[in-house]
């Protein structure tokens, strides 16, 4: 188990961690979410020690980490950073070696790793001569490469096309399977749904909600109701009373009800303002789990 | 999957260092260049200096024999003299005219040159001419041979020069300008390396990834070295070229001294390479971008440049009060003591007494450079030295 204790960290006067603490089982993927500047790539620095704590701890299999142990782990950081003069391969081989791998092992990882990940093709040329969405690929190979025994990706969706997010989601599950802890962060809350069975959410450096999505969701008690109306006037929900709009898109909303108000009030205002073309009883999505623990 | 232990990751970091630098098609190319500029300045330099040679015509049997004793003088005192026959005047002249024979000497009578005459070549002749004629009118006046080889053989008046040349001490000074100018270039061009080989890891964030497996102090040692190793083959190499170029056409009169100058550059590459690299790491580290590197690297920069003027003067004073202090400073002394050793100024205690200085300062300075190079590398924009020093943690 992967763990962060207690970690708080301060730069100058502005807190970016105070008391985070979460842990990530071996073969569980977590997603970690939270608005910009919330503190989760603070979190991951620290879990890499690429930056010092001012308090609390990183573990990983009950014992504190250090930097023999943090080689073993696979980081892909926020801001990407490559040799950009250096080939592709070259490159893959030279970190793979810096994480303790065999020169032998470490040319056959490189290889098979830029298969996995579609550039095999690319292995001979300078990194810069990539496109930026195959150099994000190069990237993942080299978080990747050395059959890391814990993942922390920051925003590791981010710069790619629908295939790169299909490739990447696989290699994530196939490592999971394999007993990796991997934990990665995301703005793109459908992804971490799909992909993640546990979340952490923060906010101005604090957690405000972890655990299992399922179990996030289900003490979730707001009602949530979908409704699409085709030439509906804007605003048209302002006569009902106790709703809220958590979200809004063309020709709809997401409305939260207040207790006093029943589903079928909601429908009769729809069929009032125009042609309902939807109408749903909802479960909070995490999306909306997210927009109400950083609301609060 | 074996994991090795990360002791020698700075090791990885040289390798690549050395590797991905050499295989760098501008540095092959402007170690190629300064390889032949340095060949060609050896080659070109003896040219001009060969000894100064002529073509002498002969026509007759006469001219012959007095051509073959001009040869012998032309050795004396210093100059070659290649004869050829011509059947007669005629085809010799037309050789005189187009300047492929210097003069042509013709019979035991006259000398044909084209306008200037050659006044080394004419001056032999004229000198042998001159003895072979007095002895022919000896001969007729019936003195014995023996006598005659008696008058004749009178030694040439001894000359005293005031100021003599110590050739050893002018190749010397020769070596040691070249030397002085190599390591000029080298601590330039490699410390400036390993500044901006620093703010390439900054700027393009990879240091980040590096940093979540190794140490900064691992990758600052790794870069240096590998970085130094590269500059010391390439001074190797460049010594060899010289060394090599200078042996074929035969310029070195003393190569023992030559190969000692070499060894003597290299050793204080190294001193002053590490000293250097150390603060140039730093000037690197505290930038965010290639292009404020200039601002950060201007104080080594004139550090260098004037070791450099003081290295050059020592090369014509080596005792002055200035390349004497110089000599012992750890940011000059690799620039002027090589000189001063070369031209042999000092005794060896005091080359070690240098080496000695250069090398604590460097150690003395690797702490505190490679603090503020780990706090400073993951800084984004400019970072104030002495914020990183001040700060703990």
């Amino acid at each position: 188990m992967l763990e962060l204790i207690d970690l708080s960290r301060r730069f100058g006067d502005v807190v970016a961690l105070d008391s985070v603490s979460f842990s990530v089982a071996e073969g569980e993927i977590v997603g970690f979410v939270g608005p910009n500047g919330a503190g989760k790539t603070t979190a991951m620095r620290i879990a890499l020690g690429v930056l010092e704590q001012d308090r609390g701890e990183v573990r990983w299999r009950g014992k504190p980490v250090d930097q023999s142990v943090r080689r073993r782990f696979g980081y892909m950081p926020e801001e990407r950073g490559l040799y950009p003069k250096m080939r592709v391969l070259d490159q893959l081989v030279y970190l793979a070696r810096l994480h303790g791998l065999a020169r032998s092992d470490a040319a056959s990882e490189a290889l098979r790793m830029l298969d996995v990940l579609g550039v095999a093709g690319r292995a001979r040329d300078r990194t810069d001569a990539l496109s930026l969405g195959n150099q994000q690929r190069v990237q993942l190979a080299a978080a990747l490469v050395h059959r890391p025994e814990v993942l922390v990706l920051d925003e590791p969706f981010s710069g790619l096309d629908p295939g790169g997010v299909d490739v990447l989601s696989g290699v994530l599950r196939e490592r999971a399977e394999a007993g990796v802890p991997a934990v990665f962060s995301s703005h793109q809350l459908d992804l971490v749904e799909r992909l993640c069975e546990s979340v952490v959410l923060i906010n101005k450096g604090r957690i405000v909600a972890a655990g299992r999505i399922a179990d996030l969701r289900s003490r979730d008690h707001r009602r949530l109701v979908r409704v699409e109306i085709l030439g509906a006037a804007p605003g048209w929900y302002a006569t009902l009373p106790g709703a809220r709009v958590l979200d809004r898109f063309p020709d709809g909303a997401m409305l939260e009800l207040s207790d006093s108000l029943r589903e079928r009030d909601v429908l009769d205002a729809a069929r009032a303002a125009g042609d309902v073309r939807h109408f749903s009883v909802v479960q909070p999505s995490l999306s909306e789990i997210f927009r109400e623990a950083v609301r609060a | 999957m074996r994991v090795e232990s990360d002791r020698g990751a700075y090791r990885l970091v040289a390798r690549r260092e050395f590797v991905e630098r050499a295989r760098d098609r501008s540095f092959l190319i402007s170690t190629a260049i300064t390889i032949v500029v340095l060949v060609g300045f050896i080659v070109g330099t003896s040219l001009l200096n060969r000894g100064t040679r002529f073509d002498l015509g002969v026509v007759g049997v006469d001219a012959r024999a007095t051509a073959e004793q001009v040869v012998d003088a032309g050795k004396a005192l210093g100059f070659e003299v290649t004869v050829r026959d011509y059947p007669n005047e005629q085809p010799a002249e037309a050789e005189v005219r187009s300047g492929s024979a210097d003069a042509v000497l013709v019979g035991g009578s006259e000398v044909i040159v084209k306008s200037q005459p050659p006044e080394q070549l004419l001056a032999a002749i004229q000198a042998v001419s001159i003895r072979e004629r007095a002895r022919q009118s000896l001969e007729r006046s019936g003195l014995p041979p023996d006598r005659i080889d008696d008058a004749l053989n009178v030694k040439p008046l001894p000359v005293r020069a005031l100021e003599p040349i110590d050739e050893r001490r002018r190749q010397s000074s020769v070596v040691a300008f070249i030397g002085v100018l190599a390591l000029y270039g080298q601590l330039f061009a490699y410390g400036f390396w390993v500044a901006s080989g620093v703010v390439e890891e900054k700027a393009s964030r990879v240091v980040e990834v590096l940093l979540a497996t190794i140490r900064p102090s691992q990758l600052l040692r790794g870069k240096i070295l590998g970085i130094g190793s590269l500059g010391l083959c390439q001074l190797v190499v460049i010594g060899a070229a010289g060394l090599g170029a200078s042996g074929a056409v035969g310029t070195l009169r003393f190569p023992a001294g030559a190969l000692s100058a070499i060894g003597i550059v290299l050793v204080w590459f190294v001193l002053g390479f590490f000293f250097y690299a150390t603060l140039f790491a730093v000037a690197g580290s505290i930038v965010p971008r290639q292009e404020d590197l200039q601002a950060t690297m201007t104080p080594l920069s004139i550090l260098i440049i004037a070791s450099f003027f003081i290295g050059i003067g020592a090369v014509q004073d080596p005792s002055s009060t200035l390349a004497s202090v110089a000599s012992y400073l750890p940011f000059s002394a690799p620039l002027v003591m090589p000189t001063r050793i070369l031209l042999g100024d000092i005794a060896p205690w005091q080359a070690l007494l240098s080496a000695t200085i250069s090398i604590g300062a460097t150690f003395a300075l690797i702490p505190v450079a490679t603090r503020v190079y780990s706090r400073a590398i993951l800084r984004t924009g400019r970072v104030r030295i002495r914020e990183v020093l001040r700060v703990e943690g």
